[in-house]
């Protein structure tokens, strides 16, 4: 049986966008406040604080989670991406070349959660209706554009449909 | 889409915007992402209750917590002014003897970090004599009401509000009145006289990035402080009246905004934020959750008694209103609100006779403040419903009734007003074309319209800084803020194009009081009109400072030389920029500075000045309706605006397309529940903003561009417009479909399937 | 941010159950968090420590177990949208989990924590009265097995002792010839109202009805008076007159007054979504697919 006693900390190994962290962190703390204050990752925003926004989301092993209400003790041997980890050095990933050619930015706040979610629709499902865009994006909200260029973009990235016969 | 291939070289392009890169990699930089050295975190303690007397706050335990720097209540404020406010400097920073909301601070904690902040409070103790609230327009005005408040409050400073008119005694803070010609007379006169009774509910704005605010004091007793706020000037302006010190002493910068739409206009947490700093003698941030936004600012509700009446030949008669807007329990700039909601009450028509009158209301809420739009949606609800039953009265079709009483462009909208600047019939032209208005609708479905006209903010001021540096790039020094309207990457654009420069020879740099110059406000739609003439005269300046020193080179008239390409040209010659700066200083090194300021000023306008433009904006919906259930669902909608110019075409989609969506928030989904002075949806679980799944199938964003405007390259403003048309839009469609007339904001299921039962069932109140 | 608390993660129930004994309403139980640290964070909540139940044996597994269907109490949302032994045995659930929430919650909320949360405005509840689902609850001292109905007894109220875990929950497949529905209505982010129907159809009629109204009321309920009036009923019938069943239902169910509307408005939905979910189970029952679309709901 193992405990971690109030005020105390444990070790966590993870990997953040590809590469190895190791931290020591109290029970309570957050994933979210773990990237954001000691991994100087601030691309992860928090919003609603309760896992409605999608401005936290994070991928745990390709899942999107919210960093806002997820024990950072959890991602121990785990893999972490955030969207500081899309783009390879220079180059972007195609999400976000197409979230800046559609025009699909502006305060750019739900941004980083949007990216990363579109991402992980299309690891899922490479060649996603406009409908199911919108409904894998119900926990993903935006209050600036509308969403109409940020479905646009996602959709330009999906893989198209090879017909049948 | 369009651009101006041919015409102008980077003005009319949809070029990339400066900031996106930075925002899809996560390297943008906002408010909560900045610490400083020794920086202490803040927490409020809020009040519970609507309406209470404070006994007692004993912060003595909170103090002596380790790691607490600082813990204030009123009686602690003896250092500063502790009343603030940009109309009425009626909000204390910590409730002082009485708390008039649920949610107003009390009592506020800098420390070490958060948790310790929240230990803290844990153990102040507030003893509250709870006293009765009013909660509504109909208690707030019920004779012998409570009173939200008793002093009386100092004018702010907007001088146009300096004659602030409150009725004493009671929750009526201001009062605005606007008349032309004869109503009484006008209304016996008239064929079809209708009067009815709308409602705007409680929204909020929800911007993703809630307010916050860094404040750190200087060993001289200077003051920065680092504010998610949208007019950094108004924000040094409190501040300098609160702290006693001169404006050259307090430096306000302002990062990327999350968002802003009006929410952050006017100082909201930057006084707190300065005041725990100079206590706790360290930087303190303050952030706000978005339960804290809710509990800080929202929209002004409104219940709006209209009378319209028409000739029998469909011309407008007579206008008149009564207004109360439910302003919560602090006047931010509601009273400012009120009035220009009010005195574009005719919007976009020739209305002869007018009599409008407008009350804002204290109540025990949350305080109303700056929402886009700014009083006009409240007043366009009810005025754009009521022109499709005055249709339907006349057997006029609401196309046609529009367009005749329509405004032409240059007549007069008020004396002493700016005349009409635009071509008003080329917008419903094009919006009855978008949606195929002469089609009928199919069966199971209706389409509605609705048209507004909004003035911007006047007398208002721009400035502009445009530095050409030796090596023949150049700053903008604007204090436009960016709160995701593109403004930045616009004013880069205008520069780009009078410098004759590529945009990456360009840098707009962030907001900064100590150094971009005085700006009034990134709101009111009015930054790429007003700041985007004085970057075009700016930058100009500068040119004409090239053209002058190049004739001097070669001895050819001034007038004969054009920039291009980042040098000035003649038939024979061209000369590099920083060829020029070289010979003019006889060195490497030097700039060239220029200049450009927009101060229309005053004028004899019933708001003090004369709008800058009319921001024109017109909308079409296509509903079907879940008869069952009471669900409207918007298949189709159109939204026209005439930009004058859009100088960013991809943006100006961009910001109607999140205009309509956010329309489309209070028109179906949006409202603030309160209950007994408790707010019981603070939060995204409980209040509802449109998502994904909610985005019309087909949405369509046209701009009428006849270069008309008083901005750069005749550009106009945009941004509010596509809001506000779509709540009268739906509810003509729904009418149209149903018969049933809404009045009441948002049309939820259940509103609507009330409504349905109730039109089946014969009433003895016609 | 949440309040210092202490992270315990035993290995075994007993282990578990003993932390529970000793630290009483100081612990909280702790499997995908999504319920419990939204309200500790909203500060409803105060505890000294969590007792994480994801390291337990077993309890993450989804398994047939004597004909019945066994989904381990801290199996996620989207674990059950994928397993393979769910849509083999039980699809109707695996698609409604899919439907749950949003997809960051679906990745690490689980099955045992949401029936434990009892919120109102929940899907799986109500779902899960369809197969006569029973929560098995154990302690050190042993275990014991509820009938749903009998563990959710009111709104965020279970019957589970202090000392007990949820540890996984035992769902009865339809027998064949069974189609079956999932309906959900509502605005807001959690549901409005969620109805489940099935339809066991045997030559050519029906001979068992399962109607579940949930999220309006305090508690999901099964409606025993609106199933019987279906026995016998041809599919034709169904469709001719799903709308007595639905009135029947609405005048049964318990509804309340919320943010998410009043009783009244609730009850009329009842009869509303009853009708159209009986409408398509009874077309999955003849093979057919209805393509309906109305807003704000979700068929699954």
């Amino acid at each position: 049986m193992s405990v971690i006693p109030i005020r105390s900390s444990s070790s966590v190994r993870c990997t953040v966008n590809g590469r190895p962290v190791a931290l020591e962190v109290r029970p309570e703390a957050l994933l979210l406040d773990v990237l954001r204050d000691r991994l100087e990752l601030k691309g992860a925003r928090r919003s609603c604080d309760m896992q409605v926004c999608g401005a936290c989301t994070v991928l745990v092993d390709g899942a999107p989670v919210s960093a806002c209400t997820y024990l950072a003790v959890e991602v121990d041997g785990r893999e972490v991406t955030t969207v500081e980890g899309l783009a390879d050095g220079d180059r972007l990933h195609p999400l976000q070349e197409a979230f800046i050619d559609h025009g699909a930015v502006q305060c750019g706040f739900c941004t980083a959660g949007m990216l990363l979610t579109a991402k992980a629709l299309l690891a899922e499902d490479p060649s996603p209706t406009s409908e199911r865009v919108a409904e894998y994006l119900r926990g993903s909200l935006c209050r600036c554009t509308g969403y109409r260029k940020i479905l646009d973009a996602i959709l330009a990235c999906a893989t198209p449909k090879v017909a049948a016969g | 889409m369009t651009g101006h291939p041919g015409v102008f070289r980077i003005v009319g392009q949809s070029v990339r915007r400066t900031d996106a890169l930075e925002k899809v990699t996560g390297r943008a930089r906002y408010l909560s992402d900045m610490e400083l050295p020794g920086m202490a975190h803040a927490r409020l303690l809020r009040s519970p209750y609507a309406h209470a007397r404070l006994l007692r706050v004993d912060v003595g335990a909170a103090r002596e917590v380790p790691g607490v720097y600082a813990v204030l209540a009123a009686s602690d404020l003896t250092f500063c002014d502790p009343f603030y406010g940009p109309a009425l400097r009626d909000r204390p920073l910590l409730a002082t003897e009485v708390v008039r909301y649920e949610g107003e601070p009390v009592v506020a904690v800098a420390a070490v970090d958060e948790a310790t902040a929240a230990e803290a409070l844990d153990l102040v103790e507030v003893e509250y004599e709870e006293l009765p609230a009013v909660t509504t327009l109909e208690e707030a005005l019920a004779p012998g009401a409570p009173v939200v408040h008793t002093g009386e409050p100092l004018a702010g400073h907007f001088s146009d509000l300096s004659s602030l008119r409150a009725k004493p005694g009671t929750n009526i803070c201001h009062q605005f009145d606007y008349t032309r010609g004869d109503v009484a007379a006008a209304l016996t006169g008239a064929h079809l006289v209708l009067e009815d009774t709308y409602t705007f509910p409680r929204v909020q704005h929800y911007s993703m990035e809630p307010h916050g605010a860094l404040a750190q004091w200087d060993d001289e007793g200077g003051l920065a402080v680092w504010a998610a706020t949208q007019n950094p000037f108004s924000v040094r302006s409190e501040l300098a009246k609160m702290f006693a010190l001169n404006a050259s002493r307090i430096r306000i910068a302002v990062p990327l905004l999350g968002g802003g739409f009006g929410g952050k206009t006017y100082a909201k947490l930057e006084p707190l934020a300065a005041a725990l700093a100079r206590v706790a003698r360290r930087p303190v941030r303050l952030l706000a959750s978005v339960e804290d936004a809710f509990r800080t600012v929202r929209r002004c509700s409104a219940r709006v008694r209209l009378t319209l009446a028409l000739h029998r030949d469909g011309r407008i008669a007579a206008l008149a209103c009564e207004a109360d807007f439910d302003i919560g329990a602090y006047a931010d700039i509601a009273p400012r609100v009120i009035q220009k909601g009010t005195y574009t009450t005719t919007g976009p028509y020739r209305v002869p006779h007018v009599k409008l009158h407008s009350n804002a209301v204290y109540t025990n809420t949350t305080p109303g403040g700056a929402f886009r739009g700014f009083g006009v949606p409240q007043l366009v609800w009810g005025v754009e419903s009521m022109m499709d039953v005055a249709a339907d009265r006349l057997g006029r079709d609401p196309v046609d009734l529009r367009r005749q009483n329509l405004l032409a462009h240059g007549e007069e909208f008020a004396p002493g007003d700016t005349p009409v600047d635009g071509k008003l019939e080329e917008s419903l032209g094009r919006l009855a074309e978008a949606i195929q208005w002469s089609t009928a609708a199919a069966p199971g479905r209706a389409k509605g319209i609705a048209a507004m006209m909004k003035a911007s903010v006047a007398p208002s001021v721009s400035e502009a800084i445009v530095r050409l540096h030796a090596d023949g790039s150049a700053n903008v020094l604007v204090s436009t803020v960016e709160m995701g309207q593109g403004a930045r990457t616009v004013m880069a654009q205008i520069a780009a194009e009078v410098l004759a420069l590529p945009l990456d020879r360009i840098r707009v740099v962030p907001p900064d009081t100590s150094i971009t110059p005085y700006d009034q406000t990134s709101s009111s739609s009015r930054s790429t009109t007003m700041v985007g003439r004085a970057v075009q005269e700016a930058a100009q300046d500068v040119v004409d400072q090239l053209r002058k020193i190049a004739a001097e080179m070669l001895s050819e008239p001034a007038a004969r030389l054009t920039v291009l390409d980042g040098a000035v040209v003649s038939d024979e010659h061209r000369l590099a920029y920083p060829d020029l700066l070289d010979h003019h200083f006889g060195m490497r090194g030097g700039e060239l500075i220029g200049r450009g300021v927009v101060a229309p000023g005053r004028t004899k306008a019933a708001l003090g000045g004369s709008t800058p433009f009319w921001e024109v904006a017109m909308g079409g919906a296509e509903i079907t309706l879940d008869e069952e259930t009471g669900a409207i669902a918007i298949e189709s909608y159109a939204s026209v605006s005439d930009v004058g110019r859009c100088i960013n075409p991809q943006q100006c989609e961009a910001q109607d397309e999140g205009a309509v969506m956010q329309g489309l928030g209070h028109t179906l989904l949006e409202e603030m529940v309160y209950e007994g002075g408790q707010l019981l949806n603070a939060d995204l679980a409980g209040y509802r903003v449109p998502r994904a799944g909610d985005l019309p199938p087909h949405l369509e964003t046209l701009f009428v561009e006849n270069g008309d405007g008083a901005g750069p390259f005749g550009a106009k403003g945009v941004g509010e417009g596509g809001l506000i048309p779509v709540s009268p839009a739906v509810g003509n469609a729904l009418a149209r479909l149903t018969g049933v007339r809404m009045r009441e904001l948002p049309m939820t299921p259940e509103r609507v399937w009330r409504a349905l039962r109730a039109r089946t069932r014969p009433t003895t109140n016609p | 941010m949440l309040r210092p608390f202490a992270l315990h993660r035993p290995a075994t129930v007993a282990e578990a159950s003993e932390i529970l004994a000793q630290e009483g309403r100081d612990a909280a139980l702790y499997a995908g968090g999504t319920e419990l640290l939204v309200i500790l964070k909203e500060g409803l909540l105060r505890v000294k420590s969590l007792v994480d139940v994801k390291r337990l044996p077993g309890l993450a597994d989804i398994r047939a177990d004597d004909g019945h269907l066994l989904i381990g109490a801290t199996a996620t949302h989207r674990t059950v949208e994928h397993a393979p032994e769910v849509h083999a045995r039980c699809p109707l659930i695996a698609r409604v989990a899919r439907h749950v929430a949003n997809v960051r919650v679906r990745s690490v909320g689980t099955v045992g924590g949401n029936l434990a949360f009892a919120d109102p405005h929940s899907d799986l509840a109500t779902v899960f009265l369809l197969f006569d689902a029973k929560v098995r609850l154990s302690a050190r001292a042993g275990e014991r097995e509820l009938a749903l109905g009998d563990f959710v007894v009111g709104p965020y109220e279970t019957s589970r002792r202090d000392e007990e875990i949820l540890t996984s929950v035992r769902l009865l497949p339809w027998p064949a010839g069974t189609a079956g529905a999932y309906v959900k209505y509502g605005l807001h982010e959690r549901p409005t109202l969620g109805v489940a129907v099935a339809l066991t159809v045997a030559g050519g009629a029906v001979r068992g009805a399962r109607i579940a109204v949930g999220c309006v009321g305090p508690r999901p309920q099964r409606l025993a008076g609106a199933e019987g009036r279906l026995g016998g009923w041809s599919l034709a019938d169904v469709e001719r007159r799903a709308e007595e069943v639905g009135a029947e239902a609405a005048a049964a169910v318990d509804a309340v007054d919320d943010l998410h509307g009043s009783a009244e408005y609730k009850r009329d939905m009842t009869r509303v979504f009853v009708r159209r979910a009986l409408l398509v189970a009874a077309g999955r029952a003849a093979g057919r697919e209805s393509h309906e679309r109305h807003p704000h709901t979700v068929v699954v």
